[in-house]
């Protein structure tokens, strides 16, 4: 079983029989053939049928001619034997019963119209006056028969009518004949005369002459189905193999089968003789008559079949090409070849889906350019979010202060900047991924608010109270610290007042979007600049320098190269009451492929 | 006296045997059942006729069968065709008139071989083995007959003069005709200027004689002499030979041999100015006579038995006109 699979799966691959090509060209054979196969079996049948009843038809109507043709000459020759008080016949027939041989005037003018009769009747090998001595006045002479024999084969053979027509038998001059014989009633004849007509089989074998294949043939046979005539004369006088005597006519009509083999018969009886006309055709040369026919069937089926392989093949190939090319082209597409481009052929399905592909090529092209860009502008943006961070005087100003504390001997909070501003570089960088979980971006924030705090002499206080859930999600890294060191530099300590700045993050009810809010108690924004601030964020407004709100943009816009224009930050201010940045991001539980 | 009684004793018996013995002949109880055959030229040329009734005559008397068989129309293959066929039924004797002399041998050899005894009669086979013929001479008859054209020509004072000749024969292939026709041109050579025009063959048969001579005669009633070998057309009257009568009344000769009363009757009209007759009532009845007595007795007749000539001109025709018989078979 196993092997038959694998067999079956070599096969299907070499053949590529998995092709759509294939399977077309096999759709296409399938579809074809079909119904080319049932109308080639149904006009078979049809065609055999057909000839079958003509045969049939035309073999009876042949013997029934035969049948027709062997009365009509069978009832000449009666005619011929029918005569009535014939003065010369009943002349010599008184000198022959009283032994008077002065008998040439009557003799001469019997053979002269015997003669005659012989002469004009085709077939009639001899035709004569019988006399009970057994003298035979013919055509050939006066000779001697055996007169007992005769007379016991007319009494057998002797019809209602009163003719009897004696079987084959060898005549005077040894030819092989039939003979119709009549009594003639002579008035006052002592003794029995009759007349005889000789019919040579040459004339059965014309009237029976009919070609049935090449090996059928027509005979004739008597009531008790003894052969009259056969085309081998040596089946003359035997009893014919078909011949049954649980048939009234002795013959069936129709199809028979004799050792082994089948043939059709039709029979035809003829009244006059007695006889049977007999047809005998092969059957198997009967459904020969039908090769021809089936030998141009079979040509036409075979060119039907090589026309529909090649239309097969052709409309397959003509299907199947596009979308091969489609195929490749899309497998080169996938190796990054997105040169790739389909010329498209026609109008059809395959164009139109060719016309798709080269457009989704393209927007792939597009796209693929423009995430370029966008991975560009986010490293850009990226590089100067960490460039505002490792800012200079940041890191002299920390650096003095660890300084002046460890000069002040303040060693514990020094090692905690350290610590802290340690930790503030590490993050930053953060290996140099791109996200890092929100529980690490916070800490970022902690680490600079705490930095921030002692750099600025504790002038405002922060909180930071971001949800437990959201801590092990992430989000792009120094997202935060921008918008803190603003609420730092532009809140609160633009407002010369102890302030406070509350960082709280949590996830939206219901949805994956997560939002910080980065609120600040500072000296807020004037409404106008604030809704400046805002169009530019959400691109109402383009810049008009490129350091213009710098840090919101920055990490604006990395928010919405990461998730999408709906995300980004939105300033909420009230001018002396304080600013709000509310950045909204998605939450994510893996790093993004970015 | 005992003598006396053995004498009328023998008488008796004798008278006896003799009651017995020919009715016992007479009605054909041989208990040899013989059976002759004769053979014709052909079966519709009457001059045969004469023939076949003495032959039955004679058959009857002898206690034999006779079968007198033979083509309708001259036709040699088919006489050689039944030849065969009367060995093969298994005859006692064969008598026939021999169409073709040389297609005859083969077959008369195969009956001889098969203890068929085979003459021949008016027209022979000699090369061919045959026991005897019986006929007349036939060169000789010949000779008489044109010894009797030349007598006529010189009663009528034409023997200087260029004759010219149609001579009509049945077959050229039949010897006894031929012969005819080698005798009557020898008698003449001598004496006349015979200029041979035409020899017309009529198959044997009296129709076509007929048509030929009234064709022949229409087309060339300037010849002189007519000589025919046999008497085919003279089966009918003279009105059924109207070129033939106006030819003889413009001055034709016309000699014959074989002599009927038909055609004697065409002499006394003129027609016909010499006929000779052969013997065919003696052919039918002594050649059925000699073979049966060869078969029956071992009797060797003679190899040729001549039945002598019968000549008719102005002398003696009205004396023949008594003796023949009509045929009337046409």
């Amino acid at each position: 079983m196993l092997s038959f699979e694998r067999f079956w799966s070599k096969l299907a691959k070499k053949t590529e029989i998995h092709t759509i090509r294939t399977k077309l060209i096999l759709s296409f054979l399938v579809i074809a053939l079909i119904p080319l196969g049932i109308m080639a079996v149904f006009s078979y049948q049809t065609y055999y049928g057909s000839l079958t009843a003509s045969v049939t038809e035309y073999a009876h109507e042949v013997v029934t001619g035969m049948g027709r043709d062997l009365d009509d000459y069978f009832s000449d020759l009666e005619m011929l034997l029918t005569r009535e008080q014939d003065f010369y016949m009943d002349q010599l027939i008184k000198l022959v019963d009283g032994n008077d041989f002065n008998n040439r005037k009557y003799v001469f003018r019997i053979w002269e119209d015997l003669n005659n009769l012989h002469t004009v009747k085709p077939g009639l090998e001899e035709i004569s006056l019988v006399f009970s001595n057994g003298n035979r006045f013919s055509n050939y002479g006066l000779y001697v028969l055996d007169f007992a024999s005769f007379r016991q084969q007319f009494q057998a053979n002797l019809q209602a009518r009163g003719i009897a027509i004696l079987g084959p038998h060898q005549n005077f001059l040894n030819r092989t004949v039939v003979t119709m014989v009549k009594p003639y009633e002579s008035p006052g004849a002592e003794t029995a005369v009759f007349m005889t007509a000789d019919i040579n089989l040459d004339r059965l074998a014309i009237i029976t002459d009919i070609k049935l294949g090449t090996r059928g043939y027509v005979f004739v046979a008597d009531k008790s189905g003894r052969i009259v005539y056969h085309p081998d004369a040596g089946r003359i006088g035997n009893t014919s193999r078909f011949y049954r005597t649980d048939l009234p006519g002795g013959f069936a009509d129709g199809f028979t089968d004799y050792e082994h083999e089948r043939f059709f018969l039709a029979t035809a009886f003829s009244p006059v003789t007695g006889w049977t006309v007999v047809s005998v055709a092969y059957a198997d040369e009967i459904g020969a008559q039908v090769a021809p026919i089936q030998r141009i069937t079979f040509v036409v089926i075979a060119l039907i079949l090589v026309g529909v392989i090649l239309l097969a093949v052709y409309l397959s190939h003509a299907l199947s090409r596009p979308i091969k090319e489609l195929q490749n082209l899309t497998k080169r597409a996938a190796n990054h070849d997105l040169s790739v481009q389909i010329v498209p052929q026609g109008n059809d399905e395959i164009a139109m889906l060719g016309h798709s592909f080269n457009k989704m090529i393209a927007r792939i092209q597009e796209l693929m350019e423009e995430n370029v860009r966008e991975q560009k502008l986010l490293r850009k943006l990226e590089m100067e979010s960490l460039d505002n961070q490792i800012k200079p005087h940041f890191i002299y100003n920390t650096l003095d202060l660890i300084i002046g504390q460890l000069e002040s001997n303040q060693n514990e909070q020094a090692s905690s900047l350290i610590e802290a501003l340690g930790n503030f570089f590490r993050l930053s960088l953060s290996k140099g991924r791109e996200i890092v979980p929100i529980a690490s971006e916070v800490e970022h924030v902690r680490n600079y608010l705490f930095i921030q705090q002692l750099r600025h002499g504790k002038e405002y206080q922060y909180e930071v109270a971001v949800e437990q859930g959201i801590l092990d999600k992430y989000i792009p890294r120094l997202l935060l610290q921008p918008l803190v060191e603003n609420a730092i530099y532009h809140g609160i300590l633009q407002a010369n007042r102890q302030g406070k700045i509350k960082i709280s993050g949590y996830q939206v009810e219901s949805s994956e979007d997560i939002v910080f809010e980065i609120r600040d108690d500072g000296a807020g924004i004037e409404p106008d600049q604030l809704q400046d601030i805002n169009e530019v964020l959400s691109g109402v407004r383009s810049l008009q320098h490129e350091r213009e709100y710098f840090g919101l943009r920055n990490v604006n816009k990395r928010a919405k190269l990461m998730f999408g224009e709906e995300y980004g930050v939105v300033l909420q201010s009230e001018l002396g009451r304080g600013t709000a940045a509310i950045l909204r991001i998605k939450a994510t539980r893996e790093e993004p492929n970015v | 006296m005992p003598n006396c009684r053995l004498i009328f004793l023998l008488v008796l018996a004798a008278l006896i045997s003799l009651l017995v013995t020919v009715p016992a002949a007479a009605d054909g109880f041989y208990e040899d059942d013989l059976t002759i055959a004769f053979l014709p030229r052909s079966l519709g040329n009457p001059i045969f006729l004469d023939a076949f009734e003495a032959a039955q005559k004679k058959a009857y008397e002898l206690g034999v069968t006779l079968e007198w068989v033979a083509p309708f129309d001259f036709d040699s293959d088919l006489q050689v065709e039944m030849i065969e066929n009367l060995i093969r039924r298994g005859v006692d004797g064969i008598v026939a008139s021999v169409n073709d002399e040389e297609a005859i041998h083969r077959v008369f050899q195969k009956a001889m071989a098969n203890g068929i005894a085979v003459a021949t009669f008016d027209a022979d086979s000699p090369g061919s083995g045959r026991l005897f013929h019986i006929g007349i001479n036939n060169y000789k008859a010949g000779v008489e007959i044109g010894t009797a054209l030349v007598n006529v020509l010189k009663d009528k004072g034409m023997e200087g003069q260029e004759l010219d000749t149609m001579i009509m024969t049945g077959f050229r292939e039949a010897l006894n005709l031929e012969e005819r026709i080698r005798g009557f041109l020898d008698a003449t050579a001598d004496d006349l200027k015979i200029n041979v025009v035409s020899i017309l063959e009529n198959d044997d048969t009296v129709e076509k004689s007929i048509i030929l001579l009234e064709d022949y005669l229409k087309m060339n009633p300037e010849v002189d002499v007519i000589f025919f070998v046999g008497g085919w057309p003279f089966y009918v009257t003279s009105d059924a030979l109207p070129n033939f009568r106006q030819w003889a009344q413009a001055g034709g000769i016309a000699v014959g041999i074989d002599l009927f009363y038909d055609a004697l009757l065409l002499q006394r009209e003129g027609l016909i100015q010499y006929l000779i007759g052969q013997d065919m009532t003696g052919m039918g009845a002594q050649g059925m006579e000699l073979i049966v007595n060869y078969i029956r007795y071992g009797q060797v007749p003679p190899e040729f038995v001549e039945t002598g000539l019968e000549h008719a001109d102005e002398s003696n025709l009205d004396m023949l006109l008594e003796i023949h018989k009509p045929w009337l078979v046409k």
